[in-house]
């Protein structure tokens, strides 16, 4: 039986015109070390993981799959404004900050994490990517606990980023990290349960809010208010998977 | 862990536009890599670089548009796969650029039209190549996507036959997809990790030589007789930096350990190094295998042919490394440097035969991230 035994949920909504808040007072509270270099894609990795592993044993095959629609977005923008714009080489460190596992790579080496660590990406379906890649390691023996999450960033100005994203001029954006640490064997904790099904109607409600991975922010917020619900993955073409969340 | 079947592979890379080309330039020589210029900084900068030789310009990321179709439909050829396994098919995708390069262009030209309305990142997420990949497929199936530094696409091989081995599918096809583009030359030449020619294990290596390469393969759940197999392997992160590997080569024996136990791997004949010419790389790749080998298996190192091909390395290596064994041959350097004399191991510079049985094949990348493979010659 494989169950969810800690959660985590962040969605900051952010505005034209003003800055996300700081990051710097909550991570203090979930990392060991104050990290440099690092950027807006990392922190939120870190705050969601850090709160979401807070006070719970991580084993040491624990896997780490990271997931995101979008990716790092800031290295990315930084990257391309100083090679493109600036014809300048871009920073070593904005360079690195570009790669998907660099979140992760910081995310286990805050939590002591020596294990499997993936990132995985498949657009606004990142969390159903990544909790079938978590479930499939758990069920096959490769990790005994699995810690997965989705990270997205609002980058500013937030009107580019809407364009960026094919988004109404007036939509709701905003950034998140969404977490959950699996276990193979627990004891207690959610039940996770998967059902293939033919036809699937009753798609998750639409968001008031919106990111990439606004499907992870929809469980890890049920689940956080202690309420069972059921994620869909698929479409009418290939046909559904459902995972199921019960307590 | 339950072995897949390699079912049909797919290569373009600096050794030719289809995998039996490929393989068989492998057996023909060295291969001097192509020089490219990076002219649009301030201050450019000439590479040595392993091009595709497809005569399309260096930086047009549209070239994705023919070559990735391409490698898919050599890698179904043949399969027998019927329209609606290629329709239930899942892509697994390994890269380190993904779209990067197009969202070069658009902005790049946005720009040069002094375009009020430019902005960077225009071209965003990882889907773009799964689109491709499945459009020649005619797959609806799942995509995973994996961007995990130069581990990608083996990474993307172990989830598949893991995903194979636990009964989700039938069939699985993995793409690894690396082209030039701006962003990969200026980051690595910013980090003064670039050498003009490509030295694995020796003394003289100066640091790496970058290519582009897309391969792909057909991964069958229910081997054939004949069939190489992928029995899986292990992933891991070492957290010693997030640029450089701990040299002392804890994390790469643990990896490499780990790949034999979970495919209850005995003895291998073989190793495909990751063999990327980089000074701490090489470093910490040897003290892994030291650690882990008591006598040492023949070490391959691929790179000089088809440069480092980064986050795709693992598919497009995989293929040239299973086409050397079936001609029951492990590739050899003609020219592997000097041995250096500290890291204890060297790629072989003698041809020798592989007999049937397993062999390793190592990846390594920025942000820790360690996957080692294990393939099996029937």
């Amino acid at each position: 039986m494989i169950r969810v035994t800690a959660v985590s949920h962040y969605l900051q909504p952010v505005h034209e015109g003003t800055a996300p808040p700081p990051l710097d007072a909550a991570l203090k509270q979930v990392c060991q070390e104050n990290f440099r270099r690092i950027d807006r894609f990392i922190e939120l990795a870190l705050l969601g993981s850090g709160r979401c592993a807070r006070g719970r044993a991580l084993a040491p095959d624990c896997g780490l799959y990271l997931g995101s629609g979008m990716g790092p977005m800031v290295g990315n923008i930084a990257c391309q404004e100083q090679l493109i714009r600036d014809r300048e080489l871009p920073m070593p460190f904005d360079f690195i900050n570009t790669l998907g596992n660099s979140a992760g790579y910081y995310v286990a080496k805050n939590l002591g994490l020596g294990g499997q660590n993936q990132f995985i990406s498949r657009r606004g379906a990142s969390f159903a990517a990544v909790l079938t890649a978590a479930l499939v390691d758990l069920e096959c023996g490769a990790v005994s606990q699995a810690l997965l999450g989705v990270v997205e960033e609002a980058p500013a100005p937030v009107a580019e980023h809407r364009r960026r994203q094919g988004l109404a001029a007036d939509a709701a954006v905003a950034e998140g990290s969404h977490w959950l640490l699996l276990e193979r064997d627990a004891r207690t904790g959610y039940r996770v349960e998967r059902e293939q099904v033919a036809r699937y109607a009753a798609a998750a409600p639409r968001a008031a809010i919106f990111h990439d991975s606004i499907g992870g922010a929809w469980v890890t917020e049920r689940l956080e208010k202690g309420e069972n619900c059921t994620l869909a993955d698929g479409d009418a073409a290939r046909g559904w998977e459902l995972f199921h969340f019960r307590a | 862990m339950h072995p897949v079947g390699i079912r049909g592979v797919g290569l373009s890379c600096a050794l030719g536009l289809n995998a039996v080309d490929c393989v068989t330039r492998l057996f023909a020589g060295a291969v001097v890599p192509d020089r490219l210029r990076l002219d649009h900084v301030a201050e450019p900068v000439e590479l040595s670089y392993y091009r595709i030789p497809d005569d399309a310009p260096p930086f047009d990321p549209r070239r994705f548009e023919r070559l990735v179709p391409a490698v898919v439909r050599e890698a179904l050829s043949g399969a027998g796969l019927d329209e609606d396994e290629r329709r239930r098919l899942p892509v697994y995708l390994g890269s380190s650029c993904f779209s990067i390069g197009y969202s070069e262009s658009h902005y790049a030209a946005a720009l040069a039209a002094q375009a009020p309305d430019a902005f960077p990142m225009p071209c965003c997420g990882y889907g773009d190549l799964a689109e491709l990949a499945r459009g020649a497929a005619g797959s609806v199936g799942p995509v995973f996507l994996y961007n995990t530094a130069c581990t990608s696409a083996a990474n993307a091989l172990l989830g598949a036959q893991r995903a194979l081995a636990s009964g989700r599918h039938e069939y699985a096809l993995v793409v690894g997809a690396e082209l030039a583009n701006r962003t990969t030359l200026a980051g690595f030449s910013s980090m003064q990790l670039l050498a003009q020619r490509l030295l694995p294990f020796a003394a003289e290596r100066s640091g790496i030589v970058l290519g582009e390469g897309v391969g792909a393969v057909l991964l069958s759940a229910h081997p054939e007789a004949g069939d190489y197999l992928l029995h899986g392997g292990a992933n891991n992160c070492d957290s010693h930096s997030v640029t450089t590997a701990d040299p002392r080569g804890e994390s790469v024996a643990a990896v490499l350990r780990q790949a034999l136990d979970i495919t209850g791997t005995e003895e291998v004949w073989g190793i495909r190094t990751h063999g990327t010419g980089s000074g701490a790389g090489d470093v910490a790749e040897a003290a892994g295998l030291r650690k882990t080998f008591g006598a040492m298996p023949p070490l391959s190192a691929l790179k000089p042919w088809l440069g480092h091909t980064l986050g795709a390395c693992g598919v497009n290596e995989l293929v040239l490394y299973r086409g050397a064994l079936q001609r029951g041959r492990l590739p050899a350097l003609a020219d592997a440097g000097t041995p250096d004399p500290e890291l204890g191991v060297q790629a072989l510079t003698q041809q020798t035969d592989a007999p049937s049985g397993r062999y390793l094949l190592n990846h390594f990348g920025f942000g820790g991230n360690n996957t080692a493979l294990v393939l099996e010659r029937p």
